[in-house]
């Protein structure tokens, strides 16, 4: 069975562009605007990897990450955090959330696709 | 990669150009309430989702600009640099210049010489603000240092692993990053260390206890494998020794393993010469039969536990996870459809409307009770899709009229006045077509108001008034349509100077003097009339008021004027709330069938053939209602009916009565457009397909209104 993916983000083509993609490797792709839409997502199906922004209107992913980690069915889902480059200290917050794995906004698409297959195979 | 990104970058201009709108308005609102975070951060988020999105594209001019943009908001969000009013200003230059990108993107070119100019200058403005010292740089700096040269070839890479006990609980599983390294290279040897592993009594199921030893055929460089472990670096201990190192780079790795040195000595030494290639030929030969299976089961194992414990968890957690869902149901969801598949649909609900009439025709026709019945059930519903399928097309006006913020702020600055601009009725919906095309005509009626309409500064004062102008826009509903207000308190139009400019461009005879203010004030809408004494270039263009009334014709609306002398003036626009299906008021004429708007028609009367006053004019209750027969207007031949019926009719105050030969009741209409050669005919606006095929045409009621009041003058 595929690997399932959710996506957290704001913009639109990003979810879009990092879907297509990740569809394209043979992966299941769940998307959701915002942290609170996103927990919304976390309704007891598999989830094998999330990928989330960080700055985000109503909830932002670190906050998400912080209350993904005490659901128990998630808490070893492994989480990619989307940084900007130049913030070191929104990274550490991420990784004492529980995000140790990021990719520095702007990316490739094929970059995106490197960070998931590090962590899961499709 | 071979991706159709092609509808993803659609979404990428759409959403952008959207973020740009916000990104304004929240400048706009900064500009009032400087220390507002909450519209500091949708700047900031603005910026950055511009320039995250933008690098996915491969839009680099984007993303380079934007990146500077978003390091002085980061700034000014971190309080390190003060928000000033010239700020806000070069904030705004910069989001049109970002717009300007995107336009140069969405049209596949490359950015002109002028947008590179200008975009360097604004460059170099950001950084002025910025201070040198805070610039970030924006090139990710890699954290890890890429020593090593390039293998030789025929060697292996020599990889020492323990991961840390945490791995496990982060989500991080060794097995994908040494499943990923295989994408690098080969991996030709790998011993598991399972000397951590604690009794089981001890032992944590969730936690990771082991380490590996690989040797690695690959041609890739050392920053290529440190970054295959970049996530998990901070909880693993790794070491890197590159192919063909020397015996005492692996004495050094001895002492810097935690294990004990006579075990890893036992696994390294045991080669007998410390060179990588026969380590690793003595390695695969000693541990070849079962170290390689023995190396997946404790990781297998761990994995089966983890499996083990989620299930049972998970009911536990869906209790919760129910909640969360139920409250998240309550809030507003939105879908963004393409525009395209709602016309769709309105155009479809169109039809379905016409050949809905065309069933309820023939039910009536063969006088079948129950076939009529079902008929009339199933009209209903057909009316509540169409109106349902409408409002799928409302939206609300708030929008159009918040650009005017920056409208009014760019020529207030510009002309020099100190205007302020106050919305109400934003919440006001109408449909999305509408909301399209009265931009254009809104923002010629707010320029003209503030070029012409408000006084200078030391005019107001000197009248009594307050030295900052208002400008105000308005909107509601009124009887089925829409009225949008533009209004000013400026010195209101001039009733003589309008006068004398209408005889010298021979609008109207030199001894018109005896017009009303609003036959004088619908002057200003005619083509080629202009009263400003100074041509700015702002409003008074030559494209003048004409093509504003022009324009909201064409949207089937009118528009008329209130002023007041030293008071200010009051531009209405009223326009139906929808152009594609209206109820309508079915009249026959002749052999012909003519629809009215239904919101328009206020009775029906019969006219009585036996007073022969009634012309022209008829005394409704006391009041002068002007006539306008229909088929002497048109020039329709056919017989004459049995009697004449008289609809009256209502349009911004005014009435008369339209004098038809049948009234056939109520009835939807779905509107065409009518072909370019009845541009001239003046009263009709489009047409409809009735039920039975036949064509009937839309009449144009204020064009009605003003040819009765004209013959009733005459």
């Amino acid at each position: 069975m595929a690997k399932t993916i959710l996506i957290v983000d704001d913009s639109a083509s990003i979810r879009q562009v990092v879907g297509l993609t990740l569809k394209g490797a043979g992966y299941d792709i769940v998307d959701a605007v915002d942290g609170k839409d996103a927990l919304t997502k976390l309704d007891g199906r598999k989830i094998n990897l999330v990928i989330s922004d960080v700055n985000m209107p109503n909830m932002d992913g670190i906050s998400f990450v912080k209350q993904m980690k005490t659901m128990p069915a998630y808490k070893f889902t492994p989480v990619i955090m989307l940084t900007t480059e130049g913030s070191e200290a929104m990274k550490r917050d991420g990784q004492a959330a529980g995000a140790k794995a990021w990719v520095v906004k702007p990316f490739q698409p094929a970059q995106m696709l490197d960070a998931v297959s590090k962590l899961i195979l499709p | 990669m071979s991706l159709d990104l092609g509808e993803a970058l659609q979404t990428f201009f759409a959403e952008s150009r959207g973020l740009l709108q916000d990104m304004e308005e929240s400048l706009l609102r900064l500009e009032s309430e400087s220390d507002d975070a909450e519209s500091i951060n949708a700047v900031f988020r603005a910026a950055h989702t511009i320039k995250g999105s933008s690098g996915m594209f491969g839009l680099d001019a984007i993303v380079a600009f934007t990146h500077k943009v978003e390091n002085l908001l980061d700034q000014v969000r971190n309080g390190a640099v003060p928000l000033k009013e010239g700020m806000i200003g070069l904030l705004l230059a910069c989001r049109d210049h970002i717009e300007r990108l995107l336009d140069f993107a969405a049209a596949g070119e490359e950015m002109d010489a002028d947008a590179r100019t200008h975009g360097e200058a604004l460059t170099a403005q950001l950084s002025q603000c910025l201070g040198k010292s805070a610039t970030v740089p924006a090139e990710a700096v890699s954290p890890l240092e890429s020593a090593g040269g390039r293998p030789m070839a025929g060697d292996t890479w020599h990889i020492s692993l323990r991961f840390g006990q945490d791995v496990l609980k982060n989500g991080m599983d060794p097995l994908s990053f040494l499943r990923y390294l295989g994408t690098l290279g080969e991996i030709c040897h790998l011993a598991t260390l399972a000397d951590a592993l604690p009794a089981a009594a001890e032992m944590d199921p969730e936690c990771c206890y082991l380490g590996f030893e690989l040797c690695l055929k690959s041609d890739v460089d050392k920053a290529r494998i440190e970054a295959v472990f970049e996530f998990v670096r901070d909880d693993c201990d790794l070491h890197i020794l590159p192919p063909g190192s020397k015996q005492a780079d692996y004495l050094r790795l001895i002492a810097a393993l935690p294990e004990d040195n006579a075990r890893l000595g036992e696994l390294l030494v045991a080669s007998g010469a410390m060179t990588a290639r026969e380590l690793e030929m003595i390695l695969t030969a000693q541990e070849s039969a079962g170290a390689s299976q023995a190396t997946q089961k404790p990781l297998g194992e761990i994995l089966v536990e983890r499996q083990i414990v989620q299930p049972e968890l998970v009911n536990a957690a869906l209790s919760k996870q129910k909640d969360a869902r139920n409250r998240q149901a309550q809030e507003a969801k939105f879908i963004r459809v393409h525009a395209d598949k709602l016309d769709h649909l309105i155009n479809l609900v169109g039809e379905l409307v016409i050949s809905g009439a065309g069933v309820g025709l023939q039910a009536a026709r063969n006088k079948d009770a129950t076939l009529m019945e079902s008929v009339s059930g199933m009209a209903r519903l057909v009316e509540d899709i169409r109106d349902g399928a409408m409002r799928l097309r409302m939206v609300e006006i708030g929008e159009t009229f918040n650009r005017f913020r920056r409208v009014v702020r760019d020529v207030s600055k510009e002309i020099g006045k100190d205007i302020e601009l106050v919305i109400e009725g934003e919440g006001t919906e109408l449909d999305k077509t509408v909301v399209d095309k009265i931009g254009d005509p809104l923002t010629h009626l707010m320029r003209n108001a503030m070029d012409h309409g408000i006084e200078p500064a030391e005019l107001r004062a000197s009248r009594g008034k307050p030295v900052k102008g208002t400008l105000k826009l308005n909107a509601y509903h009124e009887s089925g349509g829409i009225v949008i207000e533009v209004s000013d308190d400026g010195g209101g139009l001039n009733r003589e100077r309008i006068l004398a400019k209408a005889r010298e461009k021979g609008l109207i005879p030199d001894d018109g003097g005896n017009l009303s203010d609003a036959e004088v004030w619908k002057l200003i809408f005619e083509a080629g009339f202009s009263t400003a004494e100074q041509v700015s270039n702002l409003s008074g263009r030559g494209v003048g008021m004409d093509v504003v009334r022009r324009n909201i014709e064409a949207l089937r609306g009118t528009v008329d004027i209130e002023s007041h002398a030293g008071l200010g003036s009051i531009f209405r626009i009223r326009l139906p709330l929808t152009l594609a299906i209206i109820d309508g008021f079915l009249m026959g004429v002749g052999d012909g069938h003519y629809v009215v708007p239904l919101d328009m028609v206020q009775e029906c009367l019969e006219l009585d053939p036996a007073r022969s006053e009634q012309r022209d004019y008829i005394n409704l209750r006391g009041e002068v209602l002007p006539l306008l027969r229909v088929k002497e207007h048109f020039g329709l031949g056919g017989r004459a009916g049995r009697r004449e019926n008289v609809v009256v009719v209502n349009s911004a105050g005014r009435k008369a009565g339209l004098v038809v030969d049948e009234l056939k009741g109520e009835f939807q209409a779905v509107i065409k457009p009518l072909a370019a050669m009845f541009a001239k005919v003046r009263g009709v606006t489009g047409s409809t397909i009735l039920g039975s095929g036949e064509v009937a045409l839309v009449l144009e009621v204020p064009a009605l209104l003003t040819e009765a009041a004209r013959k009733l003058a005459a």
